[in-house]
């Protein structure tokens, strides 16, 4: 406690100083470049604004969760990570966000994101009937399995990522190999990508996991399915399905539970750069806003800071609303 | 100046149209003739099902006997088939039976694939110069090209499952065959293919009673490389949907099982070695035949 204590005062001091050298500046502010297209995409637009319209110098550090997390976490650099998704490190995150070495500057930045089963539109609408996956699991005839015609192929999520565990258990739980269903693991990222892009460009029917924001999901336009059954409880979810069958077998019927994402900040940013806190307050990206970039990024092969320019040409309305008119003006006059 | 310290790359949207263009044309591709690729290997894959079926439907204790009987009958040697029978009885023990049917199935057809269609071109390259520097850069791509580039156009093309594993367990696995196929004839004394040669035989006989049967431990060779490569890709395999032992292996790796990783990584090595020492000694075989008999 005490090291913490003086530690904070050496931040401090250091923060009067150079907020004493230069008072409208908010001096040199290192930033997660992740390693997935929307947050890499949320990093470039946050230091186009951050650097034009409340004079920050962002120094990109490429990371990815664990890492960037830890690094905040033990060191403070870098002092901002865009689109934290916490599931993986809700324990220490908030444990430091008790002690107040790091602070959520925005919870749920990007709206409709979130893991579940998705169908691709036009088998949702050759089907009305299919509402929620309760309807679907009744018709595994739409979704044959090539290696076994006779049942349902559902694509749930590759070996060894933790969604796998909670598909698994979903799986047992809406008692789907009695309705007739297979569970395929695609393997892989590239499996599961495959599999999807395969079906869409010929139209044939797909009933499977996946998460959103992602190109994925923006390209195709899948649509997520409402479960048609109530979130069961965190003691379900978080002692049970998502531990998968080999440590509960007995998982109930449950919706997806919620993803979190947050922006998250240090504390030295939160002082040195307190205006830009409110940035980051107000700055909401809408799903499907964020679902049309990410498409623009894969198709045009755009990198963040490319995909990031033109988002600041093509999105005018939308990120005029999330800073006052003056460091609009400011950041427009730099573009 | 700035020529020089600047290397005078493609301009970027040059450069992203490039790239876009052949993503679109290969999408289009896939899209206009993916189906009838689908349906041209389903006979493969019809065959690749059967076969794991039937591994799977027979009783144990009998393939744990054919297991033993080809052992022997392959190598000679009852240490081996031994052995081969309780790695056999100690896999299934420890769960892992279904599984290894599976890979025992894929690594089967596979290598089958791989000698239907790596002999033949092994020996179209020894024919002729012109065939075998057109095929040597090919074979080189396929043995040194990242798997993950081919990854997922076989998968938009073919979707997840059997026969996509099958092909990118191919593409790694079949060069050493077409290599030591091609060797082994371009070996073969030409001495003895003069001789050959004088008593009048045609390119026919010539090639499948003279040639062949002299290359045939560097052939050997070339199909107990392939199967290891096979084995080798799994894994791999597995990463696009293949069921197997590659599965607990990837599932593993990312969740720390160790004991999960290491019980199935060492089917996968008994696999091998079961393979490989069987395929040798065969080889072996082929070989003192050879230097005992016509060759000495």
């Amino acid at each position: 406690m005490q090291k913490s204590i003086l530690s904070a005062a050496i931040v401090a001091g250091a923060l009067a100083i150079s907020s004493g050298a230069n008072a409208s500046d908010c001096g040199d502010i290192s930033m997660a470049d992740m390693n997935w297209p929307s947050a890499t995409l949320m990093a470039n637009v946050d230091k186009i604004i951050l650097e034009a319209g409340y004079g920050c110098e962002i120094d990109m550090v490429v990371g990815a969760t664990t890492v960037t997390f830890a690094s905040m976490n033990e060191k403070g650099q870098p002092d901002v990570a865009a689109e934290l998704w916490i599931n993986a490190v809700r324990e220490p995150l908030f444990a430091a966000m008790d002690e107040g070495r790091l602070h959520s500057a925005r919870e749920m930045p990007i709206t409709d994101l979130g893991e579940g089963w998705w169908l691709p539109p036009y088998t949702k609408e050759a089907h009305p009937e299919l509402k929620t996956v309760l309807d679907i699991l009744e018709r595994p005839d739409l979704f044959p399995d090539k290696e076994d015609p006779s049942r349902g192929a559902f694509i749930g999520c590759p070996a060894g990522w933790g969604c796998q565990l909670s598909n698994q258990n979903l799986f047992i739980a809406f008692e789907m190999e009695a309705k007739g269903w297979n569970l395929i693991d695609p393997g892989s990222q590239a499996g599961l990508d495959g599999s999807i892009v395969k079906a869409n460009e010929r139209g044939e029917n797909w009933f499977g996991y996946y998460w959103a924001p992602t190109s994925m999901i923006g390209k195709y336009n899948l649509q997520l399915m409402p479960f048609g059954v109530p979130f069961a409880g965190a003691e379900n979810w978080d002692g049970c399905v998502a531990k998968g069958p080999e440590a509960c077998s007995d998982p109930k019927p449950s919706a997806w539970t919620k993803s979190e994402v947050h922006t998250v900040v240090t504390d030295r940013f939160k002082n040195v750069a307190g205006p830009a806190m409110d940035y980051f307050a107000n700055r909401i990206w809408p799903g499907g806003v964020m679902g049309s970039m990410l498409v623009f990024m894969e198709t045009e092969q755009a990198d963040g800071p490319d995909a990031a320019a033109h988002f600041m040409e093509a999105h005018e309305d939308l990120w005029m609303q999330w800073v006052p008119a003056d460091v609009a003006a400011k950041v427009k006059a730099a573009l | 100046m700035s020529f020089f310290s600047k290397f005078p790359a493609m301009a970027k949207s040059d450069l992203r149209d490039f790239k876009k263009g052949i993503d679109g044309a290969y999408k289009d591709f896939s899209r206009e003739y993916g189906e009838a690729i689908e349906t041209f290997f389903d006979p493969l894959y019809y065959f690749l099902t059967w076969f794991e079926k039937l591994l799977n439907a027979t009783p144990w204790p009998i393939i744990i006997l054919i297991v033993g009987g080809l052992a022997y009958l392959g190598s000679r040697s009852w240490k081996l088939a031994v052995g081969a029978m309780i790695s056999f009885l100690l896999i299934g023990y420890l769960g892992m039976w279904k599984n290894t049917m599976s890979t025992v199935a894929l690594i089967s057809v596979a290598t089958l694939l791989c000698i239907v269609i790596g002999i033949p071109l092994g020996i179209w390259m020894s024919r002729s110069d012109r065939v075998q520097k057109l095929i040597t850069p090919i074979l080189d791509i396929m043995q040194t090209i990242p798997i993950f580039v081919y990854l997922l156009p076989v998968v938009m093309l073919l979707g997840i499952g059997k026969v996509p594993g099958l092909i990118a367990v191919c593409v790694y696995a079949m060069p050493p065959i077409i290599r030591l196929t091609n060797l082994g004839l371009r070996l073969v004394n030409k001495d003895i293919l003069e001789a050959a040669d004088a008593f009048g035989s045609n390119y026919r006989q010539r090639l499948i009673n003279v040639q062949f049967p002299l290359a045939l431990p560097n052939i050997f060779a070339g199909v107990n490389q392939t199967i290891m490569m096979a084995l080798a890709m799994v894994v791999i395999a597995s990463m696009i949907g293949v069921k197997g032992l590659g599965m607990p292996v990837l599932q593993s790796i990312q969740n720390q099982y160790l004991a999960l990783g290491l019980m199935n990584g060492l089917a996968i090595v008994a696999l091998a070695i079961i393979f490989d020492r069987v395929s040798q000694q065969y080889g072996k075989r082929l070989q003192r035949h050879r230097e005992g008999g016509h060759d000495a």
